[in-house]
């Protein structure tokens, strides 16, 4: 069992990650993973330049190696990896990778929907989302609330 | 004694806040003094929806502070 979670403040390289994780996956059967990209489009259809993100210096590592963990408990997983960016996001970067490695492919989708959902309401970061109509700080919606709920 | 803010809380108020001697003083009182002083945080401070944390672990707004302890606040969090 292996746990990769940090933060990451330049440029968050997925196929870099992808490639690592897929290296320690020596023996299992299924690697899933997750990119997800600063959406360029505000919820009100307004062009977004950029997001940004601020951190706490311990609570945010804190939050995602705890996250981590949770998914490698929970599911039969070998390795989960969690690399989050922090700071200036152009629209179409990505912001977050999740994945996982597992024995049997269920697993590994399971933990992959797991840390997304758990990063999604519950990682440290405070977001603020910079665009054609100005800057507005963005929080978790019922949706997300109600997806991390699945899990219990 | 330091109060230490985040996210929307920091960019309406800064990041740091000195509120003088407040050994005893609970996290409550210390939230109603704050928004006392910067009733544009009202929202966030006073209805619970920030989290009160004391040397990394949070706590309740019952807790009462000692000295050389940092209180911080922090609004709701948003990853992903």
């Amino acid at each position: 069992m292996s746990i990769v979670a940090r933060t990451e403040k330049r440029a968050l390289r997925p196929e870099q990650e992808l490639a690592a994780l897929i290296e320690r996956a020596t023996g299992d059967g299924a690697v899933v993973s997750f990119t997800g990209l600063a959406r360029g489009v505000s919820k009100k259809g307004h062009a977004v330049h950029r997001l940004v993100l601020d951190h706490h210096p311990v609570l945010t590592l804190q939050s995602l190696q705890a996250i981590a963990s949770d998914a490698a408990t929970r599911f039969e997983v070998s390795h989960v990896h969690v690399i989050h960016r922090c700071g200036e996001i152009e629209a179409g970067e990505p912001i977050v990778f999740a994945g996982a490695a597992s024995l049997h492919r269920r697993a590994a989708f399971e933990a992959a929907d797991y840390l997304m959902d758990r990063l999604k309401t519950e990682a440290v970061f405070w977001k603020r989302e910079v665009g054609e109509d100005g800057s507005r700080w963005i929080e978790p919606t019922d949706t997300d609330h109600a997806d991390r709920q699945r899990w219990g | 004694m330091k109060v230490l803010f985040y996210g929307r809380l920091a960019e309406a108020i800064g990041p740091e806040l000195d509120v003088g001697e407040s050994r005893g003083c609970s996290v409550a009182e210390l939230r109603e003094r704050i928004v006392a002083e910067h009733p544009r945080i009202e929202q966030v401070l006073r209805n619970n929806r920030a989290l009160s944390f004391v040397g990394e672990r949070q706590v309740r707004d019952d807790y009462r502070l000692s000295a050389g302890e940092t209180l911080e606040f922090l609004p709701p969090v948003s990853g992903g």
